[in-house]
């Protein structure tokens, strides 16, 4: 470097103002006064408690849960053809487009010649994953969705991967819990009939169990 | 105690109500880093209230709490300070990790952060989520009370089986030097 | 009592870079044809030269340092390239210079002598491409740990190459004390953080004491560094939206629209009506809720902790409005590249007019609790003060920018989204300390209030809620089960991502903090080449030694909570 650095500044000069001017208690500030105003606010808040005009604000968890809406991004789930078997393709658009890089296929043929594959093992990495949705928009099979179940906790690493089983698990698999999942028209019966293509898991399970004794 | 009283009445009973007194009234030290710790400051406020499971009382020195929540993203930089903080709470201790980030490093997959806080300090019970909701924490923080019941449980089962207790300190033997 | 100041002349009358152009010699000068801003390439010699005439001539006037970045172009001959930003409050005009520089030679000047607020950019600078900044007075790494080798930003350098930090290597701070005064023993050098409630978890304040009063002080950042710039770099431009979110977390949607729009700037495209009028109402709310936040979270370093539950009760209601509409209450990732998620629900309206309703009675509470509260004047009012003109050479901008009688709003001076099509003012005070920067984050909710209650009664925009662009947006779940063009594009969409033409863009908006800016530089393949945040809050932290030496201890915490520093934007 051949320049040298200036060693003088000149001070800016603008339009900035170049004094502050603070605010300025007047007398009836400085008597203290205005704190009983602030405490009036406080008893109100008090009483208003006490005899429950207020709603209470706190929510009883676990008794008692929030109304997440049905975008809710919690746990996944993976969803069903009728007869109960998964209705992913294993395509991998969810593995390209998850920002985390948290799930796991591995393809496989499926037995049935209409559909040309399955994913023999499918796995996402709970504490990797951000719960962005972008697996979700990914999927063009509508596979994969997000429940609006949050209660999750791991002792172990390992337990946080969930594979197939666990994402197809029928408690998750309440409508009131269904969460963040594509969007279509509501009117539209043939696509809302396919979401709950989602719920022909539970029947087929409640059926293999009634079969099995 | 027990050298005082030997296996009496007296012990056991204060045991049960050292175990229900420990189990009902974690004291979190909050490691609050990033966007987890908002929501951490929203399981405290009024909405959740963690109070209710006799957590309220949060203590930002080491030496009085027992649950450290790690909450946000712990980096490289940061590392080490973890790592004294944990030492310095005193037995016994548990680790809840909360979030993506302190559990595994979430998305980020990067140079300056750390891929999980297991690689310094054990933990016990990881909330996933980014962040978790202020109820997912508290989930887990139930499910830490559970699981400090059974290691409890376990510990009683060995001690009776005539082991020395030093060596199951229950939920974190093993790795904290790791 | 506040005044409301008119936003900044939108003329340039009297405005001519060639009159400093001029003065240096032919071809030390070139403008940038195609450029988004005006931008001249500049020979390293002039740059200090140069850099000092443009503040001080009367025809052009840059007074205010808004951004400095480094660019690696490892092809070129000249790798790097350093990016200024500059603009200039009285004409509302904005120049961008940029330096090249060779591997082998790699400095650049330093500007510190000209504006303060380049400093901690300065040592990014360094940390970050390995450029030596001659005349910095305390070049240092300044994100990453001490124990780091290599320079990350580098094209080179692996993304996932991380450095082990041990204990011996942990910075130590050096204090130039004024000498002289013999009494060293009644000084105390006291370490505050990185893990302490005060310094927000992530921030170390080290400072010499001399009874209660700060002599000296020093800070160390760097505690959350999440690598934001190399991560987008490693991923596509869409997957760069959570990322986004943790930038400033308390106000997540705001920066998920800065950056959208400068995608979309690049790519020619325009969010549909519907998009723009709800990226405008949710920014505003979340601009609420990032003042609601800070000031009570300053009130809870004050003592004040009753505040702190009604401000945070406005904040949960607030992400219940931002979950219904995109499922996640902090990290939002609300919006995508042309538009939004998804569809508005259809109680939005309903839910933003119940939340109108019911804010501003918390906020009265708390203004009656302490905005006359003798024990909170007397711990704020001229606490921390720092004069408009310092804070603009400090690069302040934003909120605290306005509490020293800087009328600087981005929505004002650079009007997005709605914001000219409604009425609102900009509030200044002229206290410039912790107390008006307090009230200034009250009258701006209520600014907010306003904009939001014109865009509702406007009624909510027909149509669709992101473009209909297969090259941008991903099509409906519909189309892609009926029509096969569809889904190859939704397919093609995925695997190669959103293709950025290439170029550069910069774009920015008033986030909570400041002027929120994101450059942005495609090199035509999927992903960003490279992609800078200008974080508002970075020069206005770097102040935060000046502003508490000769403060008492006690202050310097309610100074730290005033400025509403996000770690997350920080240091990215
Ligand atoms: S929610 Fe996001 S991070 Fe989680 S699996 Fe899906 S794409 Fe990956
Ligand atoms: S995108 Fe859908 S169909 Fe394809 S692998 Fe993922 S879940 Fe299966
Ligand atoms: S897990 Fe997510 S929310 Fe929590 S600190 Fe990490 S990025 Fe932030």
């Amino acid at each position: 470097m051949s320049q040298p650095i200036a060693q003088t500044t000149t001070p800016v000069a603008g339009p900035h103002p170049t004094e502050t001017r603070p605010y300025r208690q007047s007398l009836y500030e400085k008597s203290y006064l205005p704190l009983l105003g602030g405490m009036l606010v406080t008893i109100r808040h008090f009483f208003k408690n006490i005899f429950g005009l207020n709603k209470s604000y706190t929510i009883e968890y676990p008794e008692e849960r929030r109304d997440y809406s049905h975008r809710f991004r919690g746990h996944h789930i993976l969803t069903t053809r009728p007869d109960g078997s998964v209705r992913c393709v294993a395509c991998f658009l969810c593995a390209q487009n998850c920002p985390a890089e948290c799930i796991h296929i591995e393809a496989g043929e499926h037995p049935d010649v209409n559909i040309e594959k399955y994913p023999v093992v499918y796995e996402i990495d709970m504490l990797r994953c951000v719960f962005c949705g972008y697996c979700v928009d990914a999927c063009p099979e509508e596979a994969i969705i997000m429940s609006n179940n949050y209660d999750m906790a791991y002792f172990t690493r390992d337990q946080s991967i969930v594979g197939k089983s666990d994402l197809m698990k029928p408690y998750t698999f309440d409508e009131n819990l269904l969460g963040y999942r594509p969007s279509f028209p509501e009117e539209d019966v043939k696509r809302a009939q396919m979401r709950r293509g989602a719920f022909d898991l539970v029947a087929a399970a409640k059926q293999a169990q009634a079969n099995g004794g | 105690m027990n050298k005082m009283f030997g296996e009496s009445w007296v012990t056991t009973t204060f045991e049960t109500l050292e175990d229900w007194a420990q189990r009902n009234s974690f004291w979190p030290f909050p490691f609050g880093t990033a966007c987890c710790a908002i929501e951490f400051m929203g399981t405290v406020s009024s909405h959740y209230d963690v109070s209710r499971f006799g957590s309220e009382v949060v203590r930002f020195s080491p030496r009085q709490s027992d649950v450290l929540l790690v909450a946000g993203t712990i980096n490289d930089k940061m590392a080490p300070v973890l790592k004294k903080i944990y030492d310095q709470m005193a037995e016994p201790r548990w680790v809840i990790s909360m979030g993506a980030c302190a559990c595994s490093g979430g998305f980020y997959r990067s140079y300056h952060v750390m891929q999980g806080i297991d690689e310094i300090i054990p933990v016990d019970v990881y909330v996933p989520g980014c962040p978790p909701t202020p109820e997912g924490l508290i989930y887990g923080i139930l499910q830490l009370k559970e699981k400090v019941v059974r290691d409890r449980k376990k510990l009683a089962a060995r001690s009776a089986q005539g082991r020395p207790e030093k060596e199951t300190t229950g939920a974190h033997a093993g790795s904290a030097t790791a | 009592m506040p005044t409301l100041a008119p936003p900044p002349p939108e003329t340039r009358v009297g405005y001519d870079l060639d009159a400093v152009r001029a003065k240096f010699p032919a071809g030390s000068i070139t403008t940038q044809e195609g450029a988004p801003w005006p931008t001249w390439i500049v020979r390293r010699e002039i740059l200090v030269d140069l850099a000092r005439e443009l503040r001080d001539n009367p025809a052009t006037r840059l007074d205010l340092f808004v951004d400095l970045f480094g660019v690696d172009y490892p092809d070129r001959a000249e790798r790097f390239e350093v990016v200024y930003n500059l603009y200039s409050l009285p004409f509302h005009a904005r120049l961008f210079l940029k330096v090249a520089v060779r591997e082998d030679d790699a400095v650049v000047p330093s500007l510190v002598k000209i504006w303060k607020g380049v400093d901690w950019f300065e040592r990014e600078l360094y940390d970050m491409f390995g450029l030596h900044v001659e005349g910095h007075p305390h070049l240092r790494r300044i994100l990453c740990h001490e124990g780091f080798q290599g320079h990350p930003l580098r094209k080179d350098y692996d993304a996932a190459r991380r450095w082990i930090l041990t204990e011996d290597k942990i910075y130590k701070p050096h204090f130039d004390l004024p000498d002289g005064e013999d009494d060293l023993f009644e000084r105390m050098t006291i370490n505050i953080g990185p893990s302490h409630p005060a310094m927000h978890g992530t921030f170390r304040l080290m400072a010499v004491l001399d009874g209660e009063t700060i002599i000296a002080s020093d800070i160390e950042i760097g505690y959350l560094h999440r690598c934001f710039e190399k991560m987008a770099e490693t991923h596509n431009w869409q997957q760069v939206i959570p990322y986004t979110d943790r930038l400033n977390y308390c106000s997540a949607f705001i920066n998920n629209v800065g950056y959208c729009k400068t995608v979309e700037k690049m790519l020619g495209v325009e969010a549909p009506p519907k998009a723009v009028w709800a990226r405008t109402i949710l920014s505003e709310f979340s601009r609420i809720m990032d003042h609601c936040v800070c000031n009570g979270t300053t009130l809870v370093d004050a003592g004040a902790l009753t505040n702190f539950w009604y401000m945070f009760q406005i904040r949960e209601e607030i992400y219940g409005l931002l979950e219904s509409v995109c499922g996640a209450r902090l990290t939002v990732s609300a919006c995508r590249i042309g538009g939004l998620i998804q569809n508005l629900p259809p109680d939005f309206e309903a839910r933003c007019r119940t939340l109108l309703t019911m804010i501003p009675p918390f906020i009265k509470d708390v203004e009656d609790l302490v905005d006359k509260n003798r024990i909170w004047l007397d711990r704020s009012v001229g606490i921390a003060s720092i004069t408009g003109a310092e804070a603009v050479n400090w690069g302040w901008t934003g909120p605290c920018l306005r509490a020293s009688g800087v009328a600087y709003d981005v929505r004002k001076a650079y009007p997005y989204d709605l914001y000219d099509t409604v009425e609102w003012e900009v509030p200044v005070l002229y206290g410039g300390d912790v107390y008006d920067r307090y009230r200034i984050r009250m009258l701006e909710i209520r600014q907010s209030l306003s904009i939001i209650r014109q865009l509702l009664d406007r009624g909510m925009p027909e149509g669709p809620h992101i473009v209909d662009d297969p090259h941008v947006a991903l099509p409906s779940k519909d189309a892609c089960y009926n029509q096969m063009e569809a889904m190859i594009y939704h397919f093609k969409l995925i695997m190669d991502g959103i293709q950025v033409p290439a170029g550069e863009a910069y774009t920015m908006v008033e986030g909570a903090n400041g002027e929120l800016g994101f450059y942005a530089i495609s090199d035509g393949t999927g992903k960003p080449y490279r992609l800078h945040c200008r974080p508002p809050c970075f020069p206005i932290f770097s102040t935060f030694p000046q502003l508490i030496n000769g403060g008492s201890l006690s202050d310097s915490i309610v100074s730290l909570g005033g400025l509403n520093v996000i770690a997350g934007e920080l240091e990215r």
